[in-house]
């Protein structure tokens, strides 16, 4: 290990956290993990008191406050174009506590939206002006895979500093990228780091893997996708599909939108909100035909999309193994057993 | 294995073979603690999978909306009130219905175990016939069934089937307290109080639908809130668009919702809005003097006209 | 910043009513500032968002040729749930709406050069095919290509669209016109018979030759086999395709067939790319 690399790591213990934050809090807006009605979602904190450090993960993923669920794109008339855009962020903001997986959804929506023949300008100027501090995952769940999609509980890719809770009151913290270190640079009371933390966290990080049960094999999983496109496995797997977007509403990597007007008496509003390719209206045409007919061929598509299409296009599978869908899905769908079932096929 | 399960097994494996019916619609045991999910069953095989317990909270009546064949549906109490709203309404024929009834003393509201667990992980859960062992990191906990009942099956006075081909196990006794005391309660509150309410709520709606998808009530063909020409309300998260959906969705479904709870049960953003349907069903009862989905016969009251039909409200 | 959903304005300079039914009408549109005419640079089969503030966004074909330089035409039929068509419809000439574009792939005009044409369109899917025929029998391109064959139909005689236009082709003699419809009328003289039928008639000779093929799905399945059997073979069969779409740049992901996505590796696929897509639209 270079010397440089030494002074990347720190040690913080966790009542010096509100400290830190409150360092970070004149310069940044800072979003962390929150109970409320008994659910944890990202809201922006004024105190660290206010973070519930114990979640497992977030309900809904971090992945609005890049891409929310809706916002003005324009307003007409012409001169009040830019009023309800120009403030897409008042401040630098920081994620504070976002999951290795959800960082690496992040990472799979830059392929769509920040890609070189297209920049979203709105995504794109939330990407460049939000940070991301890692928590890493002790407690991954019987839902969670991602280490089967090329993640893991301690993945440190695409985050500018990650933290990880050694569970003596310490947190191992780790800068990743410039500005990360710019965060962790301006606490000076972060102690160095001793031997036995570093075992501490290889220790940690060990157990957490381990924790990760669920073991899909999505090798090859795109290849056989294309042969089984008209198989009756889609007759079998959908049966049970209510055709809710909870899935789709909760995934960390679905991006899918519908651009539409909304007028008030002063103007008109050209909104852009999330959509869902379970829902019928998603692609029925004008004229009133639907070229996905029924829950068979949307389930078929929510499938394809990430495990084929989006491989194809991206070269990355567009499912982070996060398990919400799993969880969440009021008739227990779970995706595990259909990747299972596909590889059978 | 509960008695009431393997005669169910048993009815629904004769069912099958006897060719009464092409279909059975029950429940099967998930893929995650404590869960249950539909399962659709066309081999008489396959029936060993079919389970009953505290834990089948899902209404199956979903699947019967779009059932084409004669079905065989296990069906609580509750659930039958929706098949026979369902009959009524001419969306399904009875005689394509096989209803196989189970008495149901409530189930569970996973959303109780939630609070119990606080943030924790659930591993495992053991279902005993009063109690509920919860099972994760550093947890064992025993909790009594009767804590984990969701609220709409606490007061439920239809616990035992109404309408039935088949009953399986015994009768069980029927739900107690008074129906509507929490909506009284909640009524006394000011204006104020109660908008806030209800607000809060619809400000979590991710619009994701799975309320009324649920819903047996809910099978228009094009729901208001997707339609586009014209266009009811605005598309966005803001409660003025969110809480007028599960509003106007309430006023649908009055006299309709037989309170089975699916739609608070389905919603991952726990968003509480039973206490308008009940409020409308309370209304119901006292205006129309009815009930929905007790009788086939009885016309229902937002579908009829009658002379001495109570007329005050209009001004 | 936001230039990526922003539309350009235009004004309705004039409207064709196309059709007996009323529903199918033609947009001249002229851009406020003509400076954007001309970096709205497009080829024959691509398309542009129409949009009406506070009804929204709808794709259509550009009609027009990339040679018609002053103006843009559109033909959009309305459907009586299609709230932007409808909308159209019922603006008046001098109304301004927003063009967004263009989008999409283009009829491979390069390709098609020193070849002869055969060009087959059904019903209101005419509209790129017309901004074709309008860019090959321009003055200044008529000679880089071979013989043009056009063969257009439509249910009946009320349907058929650009018919002035139609009319001026047919008493061309640097193309060969058939127009049919499927049922004929008391005053109609012309032919009578099914696309497909009509196509086996003819029977342009597919050497040296591209067809390019246009129309519901219907004529689409029963044109391919007589264009087969007249030896095009499916890499010089072209035909463009129909989704819904709501961004038009293979972001909103919903108009795809498989892999992809309608608005951006389409709307234009030869034949053979269309049967290697899995729902096959054909």
């Amino acid at each position: 290990m270079r010397k440089g690399d030494r002074l990347k790591e720190k040690i913080i213990k966790k009542e010096q956290i509100g400290k830190w934050l409150e360092k970070l809090g004149k310069d940044y807006e800072i979003w962390a993990p929150v109970k409320k009605n008994g659910l944890v979602s990202f809201y922006p904190i004024q105190s660290a008191k206010e973070i519930y450090f114990d979640f497992l993960n977030s309900k809904k993923t971090p992945k609005d406050l890049f891409f929310p669920q809706s916002e003005v794109l324009l307003s007409f008339p012409k001169e009040e174009v830019g009023k309800e855009v120009k403030t897409i962020l008042q401040k630098p903001r920081i994620i504070f506590a976002i999951r290795p997986c959800d960082a690496k959804s992040l990472a799979l929506l830059d392929q769509v939206f920040d890609s070189e023949d297209y920049q979203d300008p709105y995504y794109v100027e939330r990407r460049e002006g939000i940070l991301l501090v890692g928590l890493a995952c002790t407690h991954p769940q019987q839902s969670c895979f991602c280490t089967s999609v090329g993640g893991g509980p301690f993945e440190k890719a695409h985050l500018d500093l990650v933290m990880a809770d050694l569970g003596d009151g310490k947190y191992f913290v780790e800068a990743l990228t410039q500005l990360g270190e710019g965060l962790m640079q301006r606490d000076d009371s972060l102690q160095d780091v001793q031997e036995k933390d570093r075992e501490k966290l290889a220790k940690t990080k060990e157990e957490a893997e381990e924790k990760v049960k669920s073991k899909l094999v999505t090798k090859g999983l795109e290849k056989k996708l294309d042969k089984i496109f008209d198989s009756p496995l889609w007759d079998r797997v959908h049966q049970r599909c209510l055709g809710c977007g909870i899935c789709t509403y909760l995934c960390s990597t679905c991006h899918c939108f519908a651009l539409l007007d909304e007028k008030d008496k002063a103007r008109v509003k050209r909104i852009r909100n999330w959509d869902s390719c379970m829902f019928p209206e998603f692609t029925v045409e004008a004229s009133g035909h639907n070229p996905r007919i029924s829950n068979r061929e949307r389930m078929r598509q929510r499938v394809m999309h990430k495990f084929n299409y989006f491989v194809e296009r991206y070269g990355e599978t567009a499912c982070v193994g996060c398990g919400r869908c799993i969880q969440s899905c009021p008739v227990n769908i779970d995706i595990r057993e259909i990747i299972e079932e596909i590889r059978n096929e | 294995m509960q008695e009431s399960e393997k005669e169910l097994r048993e009815v629904a494996k004769k069912l099958l073979l006897e060719k009464k019916v092409d279909l059975i619609i029950g429940y099967e045991e998930g893929t995650l603690p404590l869960r249950t999910r539909p399962i659709f069953i066309r081999e008489a095989d396959e029936t060993k999978k079919l389970v009953w317990n505290f834990r089948c909270e899902n209404n199956l009546c979903f699947y019967l909306k779009m059932a084409k064949e004669r079905v065989g549906i296990v069906a609580k109490g509750c659930d039958i009130r929706s098949i026979i709203g369902l009959i009524k309404e001419r969306q399904i024929k009875r005689e394509n219905i096989f209803i196989i009834g189970v008495p149901c003393s409530g189930i569970i509201d996973r959303k109780k175990i939630e609070d119990i667990l606080e943030g924790r992980e659930l591993l495992e859960g053991i279902e005993s016939d009063s109690q509920i062992i919860l099972k994760g990191e550093g947890l064992e906990e025993k909790v009594d069934k009767d804590k984990l009942v969701h609220a709409s099956c606490k007061s439920c006075k239809y616990r035992n089937p109404v309408l039935y081909d088949t009953l399986i196990g015994k009768e069980v006794s029927q739900g107690e307290g008074e129906e509507y005391s929490d909506v009284e309660e909640f009524a006394s509150k000011s204006d104020n109080e109660r908008w806030a309410y209800f607000n809060d709520e619809a400000s979590r709606c991710i619009r994701c639908y799975a309320c009324r998808n649920v819903c047996p009530a809910c099978y228009c063909p094009q729901c208001f809130v997707d339609q586009s020409l014209p266009t009811w309300f605005g598309r966005t998260l803001h409660p003025s668009d969110t809480l007028i959906f599960h509003i106007i969705r309430t006023l649908h479904i009055a006299g309709r919702c037989v309170d089975c709870g699916a739609c608070s049960r389905v919603c991952p953003m726990n968003i509480e809005l039973r206490m308008l349907n009940k409020k409308a069903e309370k209304d119901v009862k006292e205006l129309y003097h009815y009930e929905a989905g007790i009788s086939l016969e009885e016309l229902p009251p937002m579908a009829t006209f009658k002379m001495d039909d109570p007329q005050e409200f209009i001004k | 910043m936001n230039d990526l959903y922003h539309p350009r304005s235009v004004v309705i300079k004039k409207t064709v009513i196309e059709n007996e039914a009323r529903d199918i009408k033609t947009f001249e549109l002229v851009f406020l500032d003509q400076e954007e005419r001309e970096k709205f640079e497009f080829s024959c089969g691509q398309f542009a968002m129409l949009s009406v503030a506070g009804a929204g966004e709808s794709p259509i074909g550009i009609a027009s040729s990339p040679l018609d330089d002053e103006y843009l035409h559109f033909t959009v039929k309305r459907y009586p749930t299609g709230v932007v068509t409808t909308a159209l419809h019922s603006l008046e000439e001098g109304s301004e709406i927003g063009v967004r574009g263009p989008y999409g792939n283009f009829y491979p005009l390069k390709a098609m050069e020193d070849k002869n044409i055969v060009i087959v369109g059904g019903g209101f899917a005419f509209t790129t095919l017309r901004s074709t025929i309008r860019y090959l029998l321009h003055d200044k391109n008529r000679s880089r290509f071979k013989d043009i064959t056009v063969l257009y139909g439509a249910r009946t005689p009320g349907e058929l669209i650009y018919k002035s236009e139609l009319k001026q082709w047919e008493e061309r003699d640097d193309v060969n016109m058939y127009v049919t419809v499927d049922r004929g009328e008391e005053d109609w003289k012309g032919r009578v018979g099914l696309v497909p039928n009509i196509l086996s008639e003819v029977a342009p000779s597919s050497e040296n030759s591209i067809a390019l093929v246009c129309g519901p799905p219907i004529m689409l399945k029963y044109t391919m086999p007589p264009l087969l059997d007249l030896g095009f073979s499916p890499e010089r069969i072209i035909t463009s395709l129909e989704r819904r779409m709501s961004c038009g740049i293979g972001k909103c992901g919903r108009c795809n067939i498989g892999s992809k996505y309608i608005c951006k590796d389409g709307p234009v696929f030869t034949y053979k790319e269309l049967r290697e897509l899995p729902e096959a639209a054909v």
